[in-house]
């Protein structure tokens, strides 16, 4: 029989591994997206190659262009 | 075709906004101190800016504000003429980074952040400064 510090051990770090799971998928599933609220706490999500979803697309770059890399970010 | 939204009024754009009520700008130094407050509560933050009710970039992170208030003016163009409703809320993600733009109280408020950033406490700490700079003006005015 495992000792009861052990199963808690193990419980603790089957967690941890899921959520690392969780997020490693997150990062290769996540696709670009553009998703606007209105009032009353409506969204609508416009895919990349519709009209209105190329038009945020590029502001949007032209935001990340003048934002630039992180501060202390390598590279 | 962003061309065409960055050549309508951006003024015009703002003065749909879906919660016009503040009138008053509030100060630059208020808008600075804002802003600060917030790129040092959000780790994942590149860059915000803060628009005034007329669109004009009340503070910004760099040197360039008025790039600023162009661009961030040109994406809630784009927004709002999505479905020719003023939006409050604009979330983009890209492989370059994500952008949030917020209106509340007649200000704006964009910004770029890493990508994975964590979407609803952004809004949520820039729609507080909104409405705290949104006191700020009322009570100056």
């Amino acid at each position: 029989m495992q000792k009861p510090h052990r199963i808690l051990l193990d419980r603790v770090s089957a967690y941890a591994d899921e959520g690392a799971a969780f997020m490693r998928r997150r990062r290769i599933a996540r696709r670009p997206f553009a998703r606007l609220y209105y009032a009353g706490g409506r969204s609508a999500d416009h895919a990349q190659d519709s009209t209105a979803g190329a038009e945020l697309f590029v502001a949007a770059g032209r935001l990340i262009e003048v934002a630039g890399p992180k501060k202390g970010a390598r590279g | 075709m962003i061309q065409e939204a960055r050549a309508r009024d951006t003024v015009g754009s703002f003065s749909q906004m879906a919660d016009a009520r503040a009138t008053t700008a509030p100060s630059s130094d208020s808008a600075e101190a804002a802003l600060a407050f917030l790129a040092e509560m959000s780790p994942d933050l590149r860059g915000a800016a803060i628009l005034g009710p007329e669109g004009e970039a009340l503070a910004a992170s760099g040197e360039d504000a008025e790039r600023w208030g162009e661009d961030a003016g040109a994406l809630l163009a784009a927004a709002d003429a999505a479905e020719e409703t003023p939006v409050e809320q604009v979330h983009i993600a890209t492989e370059q980074g994500e952008v949030f733009a917020i209106r509340n109280e007649g200000l704006a408020a964009v910004a770029v952040t890493e990508r994975f950033a964590l979407a609803s406490l952004l809004l949520f700490d820039m729609r507080s400064m909104l409405r705290e700079l949104a006191k700020d003006g009322k009570g100056a005015s």
